[in-house]
């Protein structure tokens, strides 16, 4: 079961992701990121504090957004990941690539 | 060879009646004689009625047998059966007297014996018309029987056979109690008369030649009635025959359902058109209904509903308007209506009628509208819909005005919907079909793809090694492999691929195809990584990645160098401190980085390993399998489990942990997931 729940905050959007992220549900995932992403767009975060699971399917949706975030300018940031959670990104070494950050402030401040 | 066939009963009846019929005859000239020549002859009244009786009781097992062969024959048929054996008992009759009247008062004319013979054969032909026409009516009238129909009969039939003895009580007088059983008798004929169920299902013509062959019958019945009556006037015969209960009720009963079945018949005339279109109508409806074979197509079905929509509207032209966006062709969709009609028509018709993609409700029943054209005066529209979406329209156009009443649309709905409904199982039938096609398919990939994971392990003596595999759908995206590099090197990797079932599964075998080309290049852990990730970027989907982790072991210098691309780490259990720890190094995974950067985010290590100890590389399958609290099987509890069976040899080793993952998740509960295993044990040096 996954609960995306969407904020914008001028520039900055903010998704929420309450659940797991699985195979079956990535898509969803996917198209929730497409969707919000308009022109204006210059920050998107990640709220992970109610994000119980992910599986690879679901880093893979992350992953696939890196590169195009760059290339567009806009701050990508995860932040709030339980422990679990941030395990899973550690070990595949995504951290080092997508800013996994303590709290949505930090997450914000990453723009300046 | 001796047959043993099945006793002829129609053939000993005929003979037994005849013989029976001889013997009356006989017996009755012998009391002549007698009666002439004034000497008693001693034969008692009564054996003239046991005779009688028993002539008719033959007659009747003949009939019976006769009608019993016969079950399939149509009732006209049986009708002009009835008739011709009537006339002929009539016409006979006829000649009788007319040879009599001819004869005059000649001596020939007057002999007795003579008239005996005649009204013994008179007597022979009225028994076997009435008889027949009885059981010819019985036939009719338990045509669609039901218990009380049935119950009825018995009870005529037992009348019957009393009236059939009654004679020997009543002493052929015509008194109260003949009147009585007379009047009982007619009664339930009457009440048997009300069953005429037979008759609506006669189609118009028959019901002409029906309506003949009774007038036929009942003519014959009436003439052969007063030739009866005629001769139980005269005074000349000594026994009568025909004056006894049995046969003047036989003549009510052949009478009455006569003149009920000729009347009803008559009167049902003008309604037999409904009774016709409305089994038609049922007829066709059975036709749509029942599903469509797998020679037939959709296109079929509409045919069929076209064609029984216009016979049950006796509409003067049709056609079916087929969605665009459905792939579907009628060779036909005309009927009887030009094209040139066709445009005209089209353009009168409702805008909604042309527009597709109505989204529509469960109420969408046909409609009728008025048409303002010379010709057509108003039309009937009758969506179909399979599946949701508009399926095609029919349009049925007629030359009157308002000429669809409430029951055409009404049997029109059903029959569109019965239609709609043979299309949807059709389409379900197929779909069920290509997705069995679909499971072969798979089953062939599963095959394929367990041929891509090593049946044969490459190790030297110096340690041991073993693998499992296990996926949740038919293919998934685990992968482990070994190689030998040289006399002393041997290199094995374990992998996983992003996501789960087809699509990790070919990204797998590009994932074999890579490590078995680049390994072969003699690369080092590190630089393979590197490769690898370099090799992938280019084939993989951008959302997906591979995570693998890799060894290099040399059994002669007893030295490893091990690199992880973001793989789960490896448990490395040292017999020396018996304890095993997770190796940590730095490592992203393939096709994340797809750049010359990737380099910096790999990261070789070696080191040296001792016999006794042992390496556990494992996917993240094992690790995330939860148990009914939602709790994972975790790093800790893989850790402890291999610490407390140091000495179990690989394969022994691989299958505890198996069974503490199932024992784990539960007894019923399924790994979600797909998971692999190679353990791998040192050996003491020999």
């Amino acid at each position: 079961m996954l609960q995306i729940e969407k904020v914008r905050e001028g520039d900055v959007l903010i998704l929420q992701l309450i659940g797991e992220v699985d195979a079956s549900n990535s898509v969803l995932l996917d198209q929730s990121i497409q969707e919000s992403l308009q022109p204006e767009i210059k920050v998107v975060v990640i709220d992970g504090k109610e994000l119980k699971y992910i599986s690879s399917a679901g880093l893979g949706v992350f992953m696939s957004y890196v590169d195009d975030f760059s290339e567009r300018g806009i701050h990508f940031s995860i932040f709030g990941l339980i422990q679990q959670v941030g395990e899973v990104f550690k070990i595949l070494g995504l951290d080092r690539v997508i800013a996994i950050v303590p709290d949505k402030t930090t997450a914000i401040a990453l723009r300046k | 060879m001796i047959k043993t066939n099945a006793i002829p009963l129609g053939k000993i009846s005929l003979l037994l009646a005849i013989l029976f019929w001889l013997a009356l005859l006989l017996v009755d000239l012998v009391r002549i004689f007698g009666v002439i020549n004034n000497l008693d002859s001693g034969i008692s009244e009564e054996v003239t009625w046991g005779l009688e009786i028993l002539f008719f009781f033959f007659t009747y097992f003949l009939y019976r047998h006769i009608f019993w062969k016969s079950k399939q024959v149509d009732f006209v048929t049986l009708l002009w059966r009835g008739a011709s054996t009537g006339l002929f008992a009539a016409i006979a009759g006829l000649l009788t007297e007319l040879i009599f009247y001819a004869l005059g008062d000649s001596k020939i004319g007057k002999d007795p014996f003579l008239q005996t013979i005649f009204y013994h054969l008179n007597f022979a032909w009225s028994s076997v018309f009435l008889i027949s026409t009885a059981l010819l009516w019985k036939h009719l009238i338990l045509y669609q029987k039901t218990k009380k129909v049935v119950k009825q009969w018995q009870v005529f039939e037992l009348s019957m056979l009393t009236a059939l003895f009654f004679i020997f009580f009543n002493h052929n007088n015509f008194d109260y109690s003949f009147l009585f059983g007379l009047v009982i008798l007619l009664v339930i004929s009457i009440l048997l008369s009300a069953n005429l169920k037979w008759i609506p299902y006669l189609k118009f013509k028959e019901k002409w030649k029906t309506l003949l062959f009774l007038f036929f019958i009942l003519l014959s019945a009436t003439l052969l009635f007063y030739r009866i009556l005629a001769y139980g006037n005269e005074e000349r015969f000594q026994i009568n025959l025909t004056d006894n209960l049995f046969l003047m009720a036989l003549f009510g009963f052949v009478i009455v359902y006569g003149l009920f079945s000729f009347l009803v018949t008559l009167f049902n005339l003008p309604t037999s058109s409904v009774f016709e279109q409305k089994l038609t109508e049922a007829l066709n409806f059975q036709k749509l209904s029942q599903s469509i074979q797998p020679e037939e197509n959709e296109e079929q079905v509409l045919d069929i509903l076209v064609d029984s929509c216009i016979g049950a509207s006796f509409s003067d032209g049709a056609w079916i308007a087929l969605n665009p966006t459905e792939q579907l062709k009628i060779q036909n969709p005309l009927r009887s209506i030009e094209p040139s009609t066709l445009t005209e028509l089209t353009a009168l018709l409702p805008a909604e009628f042309q527009n597709w993609s109505l989204t529509p409700t469960n109420e969408f029943q046909p409609y009728s509208v008025r048409l303002k054209h010379p010709r057509y005066k108003s039309a009937l529209l009758v969506p179909l819909l399979v599946n949701k979406t508009l399926l095609a329209q029919i349009v049925l156009v007629k030359e009157v005005k308002e000429g669809f009443n409430k029951e055409m649309v009404n049997i029109i709905g059903t029959f569109a919907r019965q239609a709609c409904i043979s299309v949807e199982n059709h389409r379900l039938l197929n779909q069920a079909i290509s997705s069995e096609r679909y499971q072969e398919e798979l089953k062939i990939a599963q095959r394929v793809q367990k041929a891509l994971l090593p049946l044969k392990l490459d190790h030297p003596n110096s340690f041991d090694i073993c693998a499992y595999s296990n996926t949740t759908d038919e293919v998934g995206g685990d992968y482990y492999d070994t190689y030998q590099v040289d006399e002393h090197k041997f290199v094995f990797i374990i992998g996983d691929v992003s996501g789960k079932g087809t699509s990790a599964a070919f990204h797998m075998a590009q994932m074999k195809g890579v490590f078995q080309s680049l390994i072969q290049l003699g690369l080092g852990p590190g630089d393979f990584m590197i490769k690898a990730n370099s090799a992938l970027s280019k084939c993989l989907e951008r959302n997906h990645f591979i995570t693998a982790s890799i060894f290099e072991l040399d059994t002669h210098s007893q030295q490893f160098r091990h690199a992880r691309a973001g793989h789960i780490p490896t448990l490395w259990y040292s017999a020396q401190t018996q304890s095993a720890e997770y190796i940590v190094v730095d490592g992203l995974g393939l096709g994340i980085v797809r750049n010359q950067n990737y380099e910096n985010h790999v990261q070789e290590i070696a080191g040296n390993y001792q016999p006794g100890d042992f390496l556990i590389l494992l996917t993240d399958g094992i690790l995330e399998s939860r148990n009914d609290v939602g709790e994972q099987f975790g790093y800790t509890r893989l850790k402890e489990l291999v610490e407390s069976y140091p000495q179990l040899p690989p394969v022994e080793l691989q299958q505890a942990i198996i069974d503490s993952l199932h024992q784990f998740v539960g007894g019923d509960g399924m790994i979600d997931d797909d998971y692999s295993l190679v353990v791998v044990k040192f050996k003491e040096r020999k």
